[in-house]
């Protein structure tokens, strides 16, 4: 065993696939949080198109593209999308951006898909009381929305944001299909070079574990802030 | 007031208000009293278009609020077509209309409906600073001025959440006051409190009446009703069947479902 550690610290320090470790554990994360982001933000324009009240025509239409747009990227695996947007998709409308842009596209993409469902049930679970009570302030549905139901939605969608979050950043250990070098990319290049795979494999399981025992943390943290003004 | 003008509403299947009018004079109080399904919260939440009418028309002073019967008009009709780009901007303007309507209309609801997220200041001075009925030093310093009144400053950063409930209902009245509206509707405001604290609630609903507030309030606490109002409606099966001073209403009723009724809760 004292060998095979041998051969990865050499790897690791004089050889410095630290580096490509450390580019790729930076891969990683850029792709995750802002994938995350994405996410939210094509999620809430989802969920809101699918929660408003549904009395023209316009309003059923965004509906109806919200619900194709769920079926497509929750449908089909999250691989077979990156390979489509990379392969396809982005060759046939003749547009050439870095390979990291496309994943962060595709994971953004996908996350939105399962955001906006996650949004859709945090702004129900908040008591229709609420909207009601800031309505007959005179207040008008977006402002209701914006200060009295969205935040109280949010606090409720944490934890499964949280969920999401961690799912987003196992699941981007797929982008080595379309070239990108992350963190299981990287140790699996250290590994290929030495044919030791024992140590570099379990290193890697491990360093996944640790990041997301830190978002948990940090998910945590932010949960007990929001709610300051809650009784549970 | 408000003129509630032979309003239908339907939920479903179901006929809850066939044909209901009434109408609310300036400085009175009304209190609205009925069996459990009658319609009588359905009626007070269609004033202020919480619930929008199937049919028939509600006036805040004299001017109409409800949109409902809109494409009956006959103004957006254009050789027998109805112009819908007319229509259109009407309904925008009436929604414009239903928001600055209900500035004026406060509304107390049985579950509080405090915003969670919010201390009681903000509670208090969310609406009048966000429509700019009020700056954000005016609002505090009427939240303040009604937080005295209700003894509760002490509680001005606090959470909902850590009021009780007969508190919450005294804040959701102070809220409701903080946009000095013109009338005030209260939808069974003391049903869903332990009974210790429905005193402290009737009794700020009665200091509101001292003043002169104009106030409809469904209840079942008939002593409120016998003490406070100028008149009392018995809403049955969708239809007013009675309405008398509370003297006359509950000394000498008329309707048979009425006489039934009073047997049963007083």
């Amino acid at each position: 065993m004292s060998a095979a550690w041998d051969v990865f610290y050499r790897q690791m320090i004089p050889l410095e696939g630290y580096k490509k470790v450390l580019e790729g554990l930076g891969n990683t994360a850029l792709i995750a949080i802002v994938g995350l982001l994405i996410g939210m933000v094509i999620g809430c324009l989802l969920a809101t198109c699918k929660i408003l009240p549904k009395s023209s025509f316009a309003v059923k239409l965004l509906s109806g593209f919200s619900d194709f747009y769920v079926a497509i990227f929750r449908g089909t695996p999250m691989v077979v999308q990156l390979l489509l947007i990379h392969f396809v998709l982005l060759p046939i409308m003749g547009v050439q951006i870095p390979i990291i842009l496309e994943a962060i596209l595709a994971f953004g993409l996908n996350s939105g898909a399962y955001v906006s469902e996650i949004m859709r049930g945090g702004i129900l679970s908040v008591d229709i009381g609420q909207t009601e009570a800031g309505r007959a302030l005179g207040l008008n549905y977006g402002q209701t929305m914006l200060r009295i139901v969205l935040p109280q939605a949010i606090k409720n969608v944490v934890p499964t944001l949280g969920n999401e979050f961690i799912a987003l950043l196992k699941e981007t250990s797929v982008v080595s299909f379309i070239t990108v070098v992350d963190l299981t990319k990287a140790f699996q290049n250290i590994a290929n070079s030495t044919y030791e795979y024992i140590i570099p494999y379990i290193v890697l399981a491990l360093v996944y574990l640790v990041l997301v025992l830190a978002v948990t943390g940090v998910i945590k943290l932010i949960e007990r802030r929001l709610r300051a003004g809650d009784r549970r | 007031m408000i003129d509630v003008k032979n309003v239908y509403k339907s939920f479903g299947k179901k006929e809850i208000l066939k044909g209901i009018s009434c109408s609310i004079e300036q400085g009175e109080r009304v209190v609205i009293i009925g069996p459990s399904g009658s319609g009588k919260s359905t009626l007070l939440r269609c004033m202020n278009l919480l619930e929008t009418p199937d049919k028939g028309e509600i006036w805040l002073d004299g001017s109409l609020i409800t949109s409902a019967d809109a494409a009956l008009h006959k103004e957006f009709f254009v050789d027998g077509k109805l112009n819908k780009k007319q229509l259109k901007s009407f309904e925008r303007e009436m929604s414009i209309n239903i928001n600055l309507a209900r500035q004026q209309m406060g509304m107390v609801f049985q579950h509080f409906n405090l915003f969670n997220n919010l201390t009681v200041m903000q509670n208090m001075t969310l609406a009048p600073v966000m429509l700019k009925v009020k700056t954000k030093a005016e609002a505090e310093e009427r939240a303040l001025e009604l937080l005295d009144r209700i003894g509760l400053l002490d509680k001005k950063n606090e959470y909902p959440s850590k009021l009780s409930g007969g508190q919450k209902q005294r804040v959701a009245i102070i809220r409701a006051l903080a946009m000095d509206p013109k009338v005030m509707l209260f939808d069974e405001p003391t049903s869903a409190l332990d009974p210790e604290m429905v005193g402290e609630v009737l009794d700020l609903m009665k200091d509101l009446a001292k003043d002169g507030m104009t106030m409809v309030v469904v209840t079942h606490e008939m002593g409120f009703a016998r003490e406070v109002a100028d008149r009392v409606l018995f809403v049955n099966e969708g239809v007013i069947a009675e309405e008398a001073p509370p003297a006359e209403f509950f000394g000498n009723p008329q309707h048979p479902r009425l006489v039934q009724f009073l047997q049963k809760v007083l």
